[in-house]
């Protein structure tokens, strides 16, 4: 995964950029790159709109670096600002889509899932490919969650929603990765042996 | 009664209550089941980085040269605003006593204001076609526009004293004169400019 917090930045270059200096702003970009746009690449659903969210990313870090008071690592500044245009992104698309909203209710009741062809049992897919099967809002709660470490709450404030709407996209994006990876034969216990318990 | 799949996460995230955390300890399935959304987890964050197929750089950099030019535009027309305003208000208040040297001062930078609102028009069309620069016209280009900012801060401070200005006006022509020269590919200019 991209690693935010192994990017170096020393304090001459940040305190450059933060003056505006046109090099030490290339530097900082050319730092977060890989993370910014992995993060990207995860949460919307094709290159283009990816490196959109890079280039929109970028343009708000280099209007606002000055700005930026230290409080808290300037790598989770910057993974803010690419999280919120990258869930922009995705609300944008729902706007031009006709939907109102990210998601749909507080219980996560959210829109089908994307058409999949049936996985059966033995089949095994790549996880990256699995990740692009659940919807726009489980794919980006499980990313921010899990692998970007964000806390429910963080995320209910990312997408306006509440810390209980997290929690139940990311139980979502579980039991949909659960399927879609071909192993229900070996796991698929406690919600159905639950079910008959 | 087994947990459910958010109470599964909540204990794989250490926050689950201590039933779950029992529950799961004498559950081989549900065991299972927690390794297996454990597993999950790695495996996403096992994924390697990606890179864009583009470089957003120089859209970047144009937007902010961009942003730097409208505002140094504002700021530009604000002085020269004032530095006319400085010129006539010392014709008018000295009236009889106005040397030939004075009157000479308030036309030439009169002119040289003018010129300067000529340049930097010049230069907003330039940056509307932004070419592909070189690195070299990059860092001349930078460099200029940093002397551009400490002139213009200058000029903003030298309030009254209009004799004071002119040199700061001609500096600022001139540095004008080699943007355009870079920005036109015109590499002949910049050492106009002492770089």
């Amino acid at each position: 995964m991209g690693s935010w917090f192994s990017v170096t930045l020393d304090d001459v270059t940040l305190a450059r950029a933060r003056r505006g200096d046109l090099g030490a702003l290339e530097a900082v970009c050319r730092a977060f790159e890989a993370p910014v746009y992995t993060l990207a690449r995860r949460l919307v659903r094709n290159p283009h709109d990816a490196e959109e969210v890079l280039q929109e990313t970028f343009l708000e870090v280099v209007r606002s670096i000055e700005r930026y008071r230290g409080d808290g690592s300037f790598a989770g500044w910057v993974r803010q600002v690419a999280a919120s245009k990258a869930l922009g992104r995705l609300r944008y698309h729902r706007v031009r889509a006709g939907e109102t909203s990210l998601d749909t209710d507080e219980d996560g009741e959210a829109p089908p899932e994307p058409a999949v062809e049936p996985v059966h049992p033995g089949d095994r897919l790549d996880v990256a490919a699995a990740l692009e099967l659940l919807s726009d809002s489980a794919r980006a709660v499980v990313w921010l969650h899990d692998v970007e470490g964000y806390t429910h709450d963080e995320i209910g404030a990312l997408m306006a929603r509440t810390a209980s709407f997290s929690k139940s996209q990311l139980a979502r994006a579980h039991a949909r990765l659960r399927e879609v990876l071909g192993r229900q034969g070996e796991t698929e216990r406690c919600t159905r042996t639950l079910a008959n318990s | 009664m087994h947990p459910d799949t958010g109470e599964l996460l909540a204990l794989r995230d250490g926050a689950a209550v201590r039933e779950v955390a029992a529950h799961v300890r004498g559950c081989p399935l549900c065991a299972a089941e927690l390794e297996r959304l454990d597993a999950v987890r790695r495996s996403l964050a096992a994924l390697p980085e990606e890179r864009p197929s583009r470089d957003v750089w120089p859209a970047v950099r144009a937007a902010v040269l961009q942003s730097r030019q409208t505002r140094r535009l504002v700021r530009a027309g604000w002085v020269a605003a004032a530095a006319a305003a400085v010129f006539t208000a010392a014709v008018t208040v000295r009236g009889v006593v106005e040397t030939i040297e004075e009157s000479r001062a308030a036309q030439a930078a009169t002119v040289l204001v003018a010129q300067s609102q000529q340049l930097e028009q010049a230069l907003q069309s330039y940056q509307t076609r932004e070419r592909v620069m070189t690195g070299w016209e990059a860092s001349t280009v930078s460099q200029l526009e940093d002397r551009l900012e400490t002139v213009d801060a200058r000029l903003a401070r030298s309030g009254e004293r209009s004799r004071e200005s002119l040199p700061l006006w001609q500096e600022r022509v001139e540095l004008l004169q080699a943007l355009v020269d870079a920005r036109s590919g015109d590499d002949a200019r910049p050492t106009y400019a002492g770089l």
